[in-house]
């Protein structure tokens, strides 16, 4: 009688999963290793020019020792203002899919309208802001043309999170609303909105960060040009962003200081995405702890 | 006594006269008896209502709430329905531009264009009426590719690193940290690109100073697009049963066994769909690339003229050029209508429709995975 | 018979006939007709799946928040179809209030989750307010347990005080009939029992239907028990009759725990 085979774990199986285990746990210490390299090299790059004066002087245009006075203004600005115009717009649609279009191919066209909006590169809808709204409405480069393409940009996102925050309201809250006679429109309004409203705001100082971050929008809507005047409220002038500023001084190079404007403007801008993470992270753990 | 008389109904309620018997299967027949067909033994001269209870008129809808519920829905309807427009709108305003590079549009000022002169070649002077976009669609493709090469085997196991292995405060401090690279601007991107990597590998043997081109582009897109592929891949290996991985592992299987010949396969939909989207994002950036690759149109030309011993390496560090990149570049320089600008927003055309096929592309391995 | 017949003197508030529902093409309830008297404790009882609950919730058309649904046959209350009797389901829902099997608060205060109804038809002066809320909460036998904390969360109440909210939430809008969909099979046995007496007190001017797979509490609560099996009624009776000496076999094989 032959003897049954002996299933052992080879030894060369032992090691391939102790080196894969090994593999796996040093690719995800590389990536927050990059992420503390990145940090580090550009807060470090920028923090010699990161003082008061930096920050509230007007920019200049060919001296050294330029501020970004009007570049911050005008990065919140642009931000509050696409915000905005997105928020109804992208609440409206999310509200339609999540709670009218029902389950079906209106839903499903409408999900692959809102995939391809956020998946559209930056670049192709500022072409296409810059066709409408800078040339053919004649606005040209300014705020209202930045801040209509930047909102195109938020709109997806804030539907998609919308969308998402209200499926995962519980329908038992939804069904208590309707019970007592309320219309859809209560229901909503009353339960549903209050109940997401922490995923939605949540998702909306994300879109708001990626906003603040965007610049291949804004160079061809919004322009590479600041204001003269502060505060320039003005929708009619271009309004050049941080992010914008960034890259302008960097690829133009008549600032005899253009390196240290960029490191320092980049820092700025790292500082305040670090914030906006900070707050969400802050905000949803206080959520976190008051419903428990 | 007949059963059905017990309830004693003072009256049945008989709607519309004309109902028929109960269809009810046999055995229940006999018992079809809490509604006497024919009144029960009652008077049967009025028909009982309860009497209104003293209703509080405050607990009516107004006019108002009924007109808003329904203008609300029209409402939400018609932002969604903007949405629909602006992705026509899109193609519609792009391809106006675009196309009119090749057919003779009132308002073009130089000679329509044949499509082959402008997929086909690899001449690109646009001064001397040359607009062969090749080496900007190579260069995408190229920047992509490498980049992608990079990134989804990294954020695949990445993924499958925080679904499968990483203890819980690895798993939080992960999710962190692919939050914030997923923040981070492009320019930002581009500025660490510019001062930090070109520095270090020029005036090395890989490149003449100053370096840039293809491969810190790809390493730079690369971690731009990794959060979006582990993100995505870590849902797909967290919505796995678990009973696939412990089925796996009862059968003797370790841990990287399971992962491997189990785990992947099983959500290898998924995993596509998040390298076909991290594909969508890498070709669609524009400012983080085009200030470390260098801006050379001409790079198809340069590579091949050059003599080098090391041609493939050192081509990753030649400067070249990309459709996105080239748009920066040269869009603000071009003149509205003629051919030159144009081009470029055949060039964004062609960035678009990429993304609507790579989209349609995620729906149909979305549809593969349910079948 | 050895139950003396009691003739009804209460009047027919809701009135079933020949009705049928559907999701789709799945028909859950089929041929029902039956009878629901104003101020009565109606009982559905029947094994889980026999489209009690489904039944319960045709009276509020609340299954056409979620789904589509077909109804026909006819549902009247007081008379008038409540599906084309050109009565609006959203004015349906306050008349006829639900208590569900999972108490529900909102996730909002004691206080406000009371006037969330009266608020939704525009009541919203402190006074009148208050007085509903403290009215229904007494209706609800809550107001004394809970008059010195009405502004603190509903959701860190009691499993059995959350109930008795959802009730009194629901007697807020001034329901005529209220609906309960196995309201204590989420509680424990005193909870129940104060919901139990509680249902004794409200039919005084409530026509009630409850709904529970519980057939003690069936008998303790209700006047009427109606036994449904695979979307059929087999049969409906005074709740007496039905437990001491139902018509049918299957119901008193049913009540026995022969099947079930």
């Amino acid at each position: 009688m032959g003897a049954a085979p002996v299933f052992r774990r080879s030894r060369s199986s032992k090691l391939v999963d102790r080196l894969m285990r090994g593999v796996l746990w040093a690719i995800a210490i590389l990536f927050v290793v990059v992420l503390i390299l990145f940090v580090g090299a550009i807060l470090k790059q920028g923090w010699p020019v990161l003082n008061l004066s930096f920050l509230t002087k007007m920019p200049e245009t060919l001296d050294a020792g330029g501020g970004i006075k009007p570049q911050i203004f005008n990065s919140i600005y642009l931000v509050v203002l696409s915000l905005g115009i997105s928020l109804p717009v992208g609440l409206g649609a999310g509200v339609y899919m999540a709670e009218y279009a029902g389950k079906g191919r209106a839903l499903n066209f409408l999900r692959l309208c809102i995939e391809t909006l956020a998946a559209t590169p930056s670049i192709v809808l500022a072409l296409f802001g810059m066709i409408v709204f800078v040339q053919a409405m004649g606005w040209s480069f300014s705020i209202r043309s930045g801040a209509l393409t930047l909102a195109l940009l938020n709109i997806p996102v804030i539907t998609r999170v919308t969308e998402v925050s209200l499926l995962a309201v519980p329908r038992e809250l939804k069904e208590a609303s309707y019970g007592l006679g309320a219309t859809k429109l209560q229901t909503i309004l009353k339960v549903a909105l209050p109940y997401a409203a922490t995923g939605i705001l949540t998702g909306l100082v994300l879109t708001a960060g990626r906003a603040f971050g965007e610049s291949a929008i804004l160079v061809f809507t919004a322009g590479t040009n600041a204001s003269a005047q502060f505060p320039d409220f003005r929708l009619t002038v271009p309004g050049e962003t941080l992010s914008v500023h960034l890259w302008y001084v960097t690829s133009d190079g008549t600032l005899p200081d253009a390196r240290e404007i960029a490191a320092g403007t980049a820092a700025v801008m790292i500082l305040v995405l670090l914030s906006l993470n900070l707050l969400v992270r802050l905000v949803d753990r206080a959520i976190r702890r008051r419903t428990r | 006594m007949p059963i059905g008389s017990t309830l004693a109904h003072p009256a049945g309620i008989q709607p519309g006269g004309s109902r028929k018997a109960d269809p009810m299967p046999d055995v229940l027949e006999t018992s079809l008896t809490a509604v006497p067909a024919n009144g029960g033994g009652g008077s049967a001269e009025s028909r009982p209502t309860v009497p209104q209870a003293a209703e509080s008129p405050a607990f009516r809808h107004s006019r108002t709430h009924r007109l808003a519920d329904r203008w609300a829905h029209l409402a939400f309807l018609s932002c969604s329905l903007l949405v629909v427009g602006l992705i026509g709108g899109i193609l519609f305003f792009l391809a106006s531009r675009g196309l009119a590079a090749f057919w003779p549009v009132a308002g073009n000022m130089g000679r329509a264009l044949h499509l082959s002169e402008v997929f086909l070649s690899a001449d690109w002077a646009p001064s001397s009426d040359r607009f062969g976009i090749l080496p900007f669609i190579a260069g995408s493709l190229g920047v992509t590719g490498l980049a992608l090469l990079i990134a989804a085997p990294a954020g695949i196991l990445t993924g499958v690193f925080i679904a499968k292995m990483a203890p819980a405060w690895m798993r939080n401090l992960m999710r962190q940290v692919m939050d914030l690279l997923v923040g981070i601007p492009s320019v930002v991107y581009g500025i660490f690109g510019l001062t930090v990597v070109l520095p270090l590998v020029s005036h090395t043997w890989l490149a003449d100073a100053p370096a840039s081109g293809f491969a810190v582009s790809a390493v730079i897109l690369a971690v731009m697009i990794v959060p979006t592929i582990v993100s995505l891949s870590t849902d797909a290996f967290e919505s796995l049963p678990s009973s696939l991985d412990e089925g796996a592992q009862a059968l003797g299987s370790s841990r990287w066994q399971a992962i491997w010949h189990v785990l992947i396969p099983a959500a290898r939909p998924r995993l596509l769909t998040a390298a076909v989207l991290g594909l969508g994002r890498a070709i669609g950036e524009a400012m983080a690339v085009q200030m470390v690759i260098g801006n050379n149109p001409q790079w198809i030309a340069l590579m091949r003229e050059s003599t080098d011993r090391a041609p493939f390496l050192r081509a990753l560090f030649t400067p070249a050029a990309t459709l996105t990149t080239e748009l920066v570049q040269e869009l603000p320089n071009t003149a509205a209508g003629s051919t030159w600008n144009n081009v470029l927003f055949a060039m964004g055309l062609l960035l678009y429709l990429l993304t609507m096929v790579l989209i349609l592309a995620t729906r149909r391995l979305g549809r593969g995975k349910e079948a | 018979m050895l139950i003396p017949t009691v003739p009804e003197t209460k009047p027919i508030k809701l009135s079933v006939r020949n009705m049928a529902f559907s999701y789709g093409e799945k028909k859950v309830l089929d041929g029902l007709s039956l009878d629901i008297h104003a101020e009565r404790v109606t009982a559905i009882i029947g094994p889980s799946g026999c489209g009690k609950s489904t039944f319960l919730k045709c009276f509020n058309r609340i299954h056409e928040v979620s789904s589509a649904v077909n109804v026909s046959g006819d549902m009247l209350m007081d008379g008038v179809d409540i599906y084309r009797g050109g009565i609006d389901e959203v004015d349906l829902r306050r008349r006829v209030g639900m208590v569900f099997q999972k108490p529900n608060p909102f996730p909002k205060s004691i206080y406000e989750n009371v006037a969330f109804g009266p608020r939704l038809f525009g009541v919203s002066d402190r006074t009148s307010l208050d007085g509903i809320v403290e009215d229904a909460l007494r209706k609800a036998a809550l107001w004394d347990e809970v008059k010195d904390r009405l502004k603190e969360s509903a959701t860190g109440m009691s499993g059995g005080q959350q109930q008795r909210l959802c009730i009194a939430r629901a007697l807020a809008v001034n329901p005529e009939v209220l609906l309960m969909d196995e309201p204590c099979s989420a509680l424990d046995p005193i909870a129940t029992a104060k919901i139990e007496d509680l249902i004794g007190e409200l039919k005084e001017n409530l026509t009630i239907v409850i709904v529970t797979h519980n057939m003690q509490q069936a008998a303790r609560v209700s006047d009427y028990t109606a036994f449904f099996w695979l979307g059929k009624l087999v049969e409906m009776d005074l709740t007496e009759r039905i437990f001491t000496t139902p018509r049918v076999q299957m119901t008193e094989d049913y009540i026995t725990g022969r099947f079930g």
